[in-house]
């Protein structure tokens, strides 16, 4: 959003004392949106000091992305039914607002909800919202059980040019910060010793070592021809078969699933119709229904959908949808893992 | 700024009762509407919700029907916005946002001999490459219609047949003869024999739109086909055409599919990573052919 015009990106190392009380310091000025500690995970939400913060969480079960930028109710329109009808046009809410430690995946998450929802027709809430938020992404320290954003590019380490505010990398008691935006350049105020060649190279040894830590990976290489000539692979009626329940539980914790119904609300006095939006999911058996037919009448193509749409269809926005989360792996009642599927697919081949 | 998903109102000019269940509805708004041939609205209600329509008639140079910028969609009530139309009556106010999506190529189409092929309410996005074909008559070479639907009851623009054949050839056919007697379009004839003709007050040819591919002289390497219809209905013409010589990006056809907003944002028309409402509704038969949960 912001980062057009030139801008110092400079690096500095803040011990996390000092960073945290300039966090609150903004307070005045911005909601802050961060993690925190719930149980035995964490979630993101607004907080009233820089004391909540759980900064060394693993992952949470919602994105940011889809909690604060891109609602899961968004009232759009009213309409006033009595006598000639009138239109109200809610507008969006442009709150301040910081998110601090969003992690690499989710920040890529949201620079691909951007391509949804600020692209040939702009929404105006989300685009009101991503304009009044500053996002501070914090390189992850701990690789979950399920993610795999290693193998496609979302992390664990932030690469993204743009899109974001800040860029944190845990250096013990201090932090790295580095500057991606005019507006944080023009907000961040504390002096601290300039990161150098030493300090970044120690950064490029921390990624190496987060990523030694991975789990569960993806070959990327030729997928988009190998889920295109396996559209009947027996996988995907096999799954849905034995595993798939289409809770749509995926879709709801996957940060890039943009999908949304519009609906319809009337007043119990008849007079005002609200006209809002709502996520929607690929595996509601009537998303794809028109009259006479469904083009996803079965469950196989529903769960196909969902995959592909992470993990091949890169001709929408040229990018994978996945951004390595691990999410759709974690929150499925019946296990079902994408990159097993992808792999099943893979072996099939060679 | 303005909310791409906001209706605008629009008053009911006109209602034409087109055929069983089927509609035309003359609409104006308070600005001339522009559109291309083969957009569609999102019509609606509120309360009700909304639906996917195509035009079926908009203003176009030369054509005195819609000078002043009012617009027609020919509605079929199927589904709980459309059903909801049904009652609607002249000067009732109903609510629309568009238009959306890429039309037919008709500029490509132009010095090229035309091939359209619809089914059933599939006829209503094409009529308007229809009437510039009328109304530019010399710029495009043989122009064909072949028209299928299940009966004569569910055909649309019959009347406006006989204005049609001055200056295309027209090949009409039904699934079944629902009663011939009672039929005023008589008369009809079994399993394609004869039954064609020129003149269009002569005869409906009883049979799939497919039967009638034969009839029509194609010369493949200057032809474009438009076809729209049932996808089943357009994978058999498609097939049939190319069997004809002719090229599967010489062949166009516009995809039904499920929508909400019309703006490449709801999700619910992605076709194998296509938002059929931006990227289409009309493709070009190659970008579409063999796509899963898709029956091209």
């Amino acid at each position: 959003m912001t980062g057009e015009r030139t801008f110092q990106k400079f690096k500095r190392l803040i011990p996390k004392k000092a960073f945290l009380l300039w966090l609150d310091s903004l307070r005045k000025d911005y909601k802050l949106i961060g993690p925190v500690k719930t149980g035995n995970h964490a979630v993101f939400k607004e907080v009233d000091s820089s004391e909540e913060l759980f900064m060394e969480y693993g992952t949470t079960m919602l994105s940011p992305g889809k909690l604060f930028l891109y609602k899961p109710n968004e009232e759009l329109f009213r309409f006033a039914m009595s006598g000639k009808i009138t239109i109200d046009e809610i507008a969006p809410i442009a709150e301040k607002q910081i998110i601090i430690g969003v992690h690499p995946c989710d920040v890529n998450a949201i620079l691909y909800l951007d391509r949804t929802f600020l692209g040939t027709f702009r929404d105006p809430h989300y685009e009101a919202r991503r304009k009044n938020t500053l996002i501070i992404s914090l390189n992850c320290t701990r690789v979950s059980e399920n993610c795999f954003c290693s193998s496609v590019g979302a992390g664990p380490f932030l690469h993204a040019a743009s899109g974001y505010d800040m860029l944190l990398t845990d250096f013990e008691s201090e932090y790295l910060v580095e500057i991606k935006s005019r507006k944080a350049e023009e907000l961040f105020g504390l002096e601290g010793r300039s990161a150098g060649r030493d300090e970044m190279r120690l950064k490029a040894e921390k990624e190496k070592s987060m990523k030694s830590k991975f789990k569960k990976a993806i070959n990327v290489s030729g997928l988009d021809n190998i889920f295109a000539e396996n559209m009947d692979h027996p996988i995907w009626q096999q799954t849905a078969e034995d595993k798939c329940l289409s809770c749509a539980n995926c879709v709801m914790v996957c940060p890039t699933c943009f999908c949304y119904d519009l609906r319809d609300e009337m007043s119990m006095d008849l007079k005002t119709v609200t006209r809002y939006r709502c996520f929607d999911a690929c595996q509601d058996i009537m998303f794809a229904e028109v009259h006479g037919g469904n083009f996803r009448q079965r469950r196989a193509a529903r769960l196909r959908q969902f995959v592909t749409h992470k993990l091949d269809q890169t001709n929408q926005y040229g990018v994978f949808g996945t951004v390595g989360c691990g999410r759709c792996i974690t929150w499925c009642p019946t296990g079902i893992d994408l990159t097993e599927i992808t792999r099943e697919i893979q072996k099939f081949k060679s | 700024m303005k909310n791409p998903l906001k209706p605008i109102k629009a008053i009911i000019k006109g209602i034409r009762p087109e055929a069983e269940g089927v509609k035309t509805y003359t609409l104006s708004t308070e600005f001339p509407f522009v559109a291309e041939p083969g957009q569609f609205n999102m019509i609606g209600y509120p309360g009700v919700g909304e639906a996917p329509i195509s035009l079926s008639a908009i203003m176009q140079v030369g054509d005195s029907t819609l000078r002043d910028g009012s617009f027609k969609h020919t509605i079929k009530s199927v589904g709980r916005v459309t059903d909801f139309l049904k009652d609607f009556k002249k000067g009732d106010e109903l609510f629309f946002r568009g238009p959306y999506g890429r039309g037919w190529p008709v500029k490509k189409a132009e010095k090229k001999d035309v091939l359209i092929v619809a089914g059933g309410v599939g006829l209503a996005p094409l009529r308007p490459v229809i009437q510039i074909v009328l109304n530019q008559r010399e710029s495009f070479g043989d122009v064909s219609l072949i028209y299928g639907a299940r009966n004569e009851k569910n055909m649309l623009f019959m009347n406006e047949f006989k204005i049609w054949e001055k200056d295309i050839s027209l090949y009409i056919t039904v699934d079944e003869v629902s009663d011939v007697s009672k039929s005023p379009h008589p008369p009809f004839t079994k399993g394609g024999q004869g039954g064609i003709t020129k003149e269009w007050s002569g005869g409906i040819n009883v049979g799939l739109v497919t039967d009638l591919l034969d009839r029509v002289k194609i010369q493949p390497e200057r032809t474009i086909a438009f076809v729209c219809g049932p996808e089943i209905m357009m994978r058999f013409v498609c097939r049939g055409l190319i069997m004809h010589g002719m090229l599967q990006s010489s062949l166009y056809v516009s995809l039904e599919r499920r929508m909400k907003c019309g703006i490449a944002q709801c999700g619910h028309c992605q076709h194998s990573g296509l938002f059929v409402c931006k990227d289409g509704p009309v493709f070009s038969y190659k970008e579409v052919r063999g796509l899963p949960d898709g029956a091209l």
